[in-house]
């Protein structure tokens, strides 16, 4: 099943009528989710068996190659374009691999070797501070004040989530996107380059020496 | 977890943050969190004293007069216990959907965004 960590349901929506997928689709305008299981960074997943006990906590969880991997980046293109294309082309990659780990899964349950116990679990979950904790308070303190008519304060709280979770790229994501995407438009800008708003942006933290992989949980497998 | 006072309801909490309040303490999963004098005899709770007990913090925004609970620290990771969250979520369709109704199945969660 899939959950969109989406703060405006209209702006997912399309992209969840096109999936026309035949499992459960969610949304998740507040992100409890992160909160609940550890979501830092879009595509990851959790894995859960038959009696509602985690066996993979959070990670990254793509499971086909992206075609954009394989692109020739043509000469010429927008410069924040082509420094994205680029991060986007060195993004570790795991697909296959987790690909068929989902399915050793589903064949052998328990005994599949992908299976984790509830104590390695929690242990491979990721490391939980006081600032995380704290920053997951200040996104959803700036979600509500958006949500009703606060926009600008909003940002403020935003801020301080970016500050005290800097490896969270969901919390900067959707705080980007809000501040780029131009008024009236039906999909959120992906670029997320740099604003008058926020002091970072997508282009110039992927585009640097940690590139994406910094943000990203890779599947121990 | 948004709050406009620092006392809530035991559902509210629960229903928030994942952990129980019971007379024995903050539960979820096969954890209870003792927290003498959180949970009141008439359901509500004391949030300073459950916060306190699970490590959350608590951030204030005084103008507009909101608290806002951060998630739990306890044991260092962002799981506490492997038995899974059941929040409510919604469909597209603004149905409302528990992970627990799936009990029975294998199932994967997918995190996506359109961002």
């Amino acid at each position: 099943m899939t959950v969109a960590l989406d703060i405006d349901i209209d702006l997912a929506r399309p992209w969840n009528t096109l999936a026309a997928a035949t499992h459960p689709t969610l949304i998740d305008t507040t992100h409890i989710t992160n909160a609940a299981f550890g979501f830092t960074n879009i595509p990851m997943a959790v894995w859960i068996d038959e009696n509602g006990v985690l066996v993979r906590p959070a990670e990254a969880a793509s499971i086909e190659r992206s075609p954009l991997r394989d692109m020739e980046i043509p000469e010429g293109l927008p410069e924040q374009l082509s420094k994205v294309m680029h991060a986007v082309k060195a993004i570790p990659d795991d697909a296959e691999a987790y690909r068929a780990a989902i399915l050793d899964w589903v064949r052998n349950g328990a005994e599949s070797r992908f299976a984790m116990t509830p104590d390695e679990v929690i242990e491979r979950s990721r490391p939980h501070s006081d600032d995380e904790a704290r920053a997951r308070a200040c996104f959803e303190l700036g979600e509500h004040l958006r949500r009703t008519g606060h926009a600008d304060s909003a940002v403020a709280w935003w801020k301080e989530a970016h500050r005290l979770d800097p490896q969270n790229l969901v919390y900067k994501r959707q705080a980007w996107t809000l501040v780029t995407t131009p008024a009236g438009a039906t999909e959120y800008d992906l670029m997320q380059g740099p604003n008058d708003v926020y002091d970072s942006n997508l282009v110039d933290e992927v585009s640097g020496e940690g590139g994406f992989a910094q943000f990203i949980v890779r599947p121990t497998l | 977890m948004i709050l406009t006072e620092l006392r809530t309801t035991a559902d509210a909490f629960h229903s928030s943050t994942g952990w129980e309040p019971k007379p024995e303490g903050l539960c979820r999963g096969e954890i209870c969190v003792p927290a003498p004098g959180a949970l009141a005899p008439d359901g509500s709770l004391d949030v300073t004293i459950a916060a306190e007990r699970l490590g959350m913090p608590i951030v204030h925004d005084v103008e507009h007069g909101l608290w806002a609970l951060g998630s739990a620290t306890l044991g260092g990771r962002a799981l506490s216990t492997a038995v899974a969250a059941d929040p409510e979520l919604k469909t597209f369709d603004n149905e409302p959907f528990r992970l627990s109704s799936l009990r029975g199945k294998k199932v994967i969660l997918l995190a996506w965004s359109s961002y």
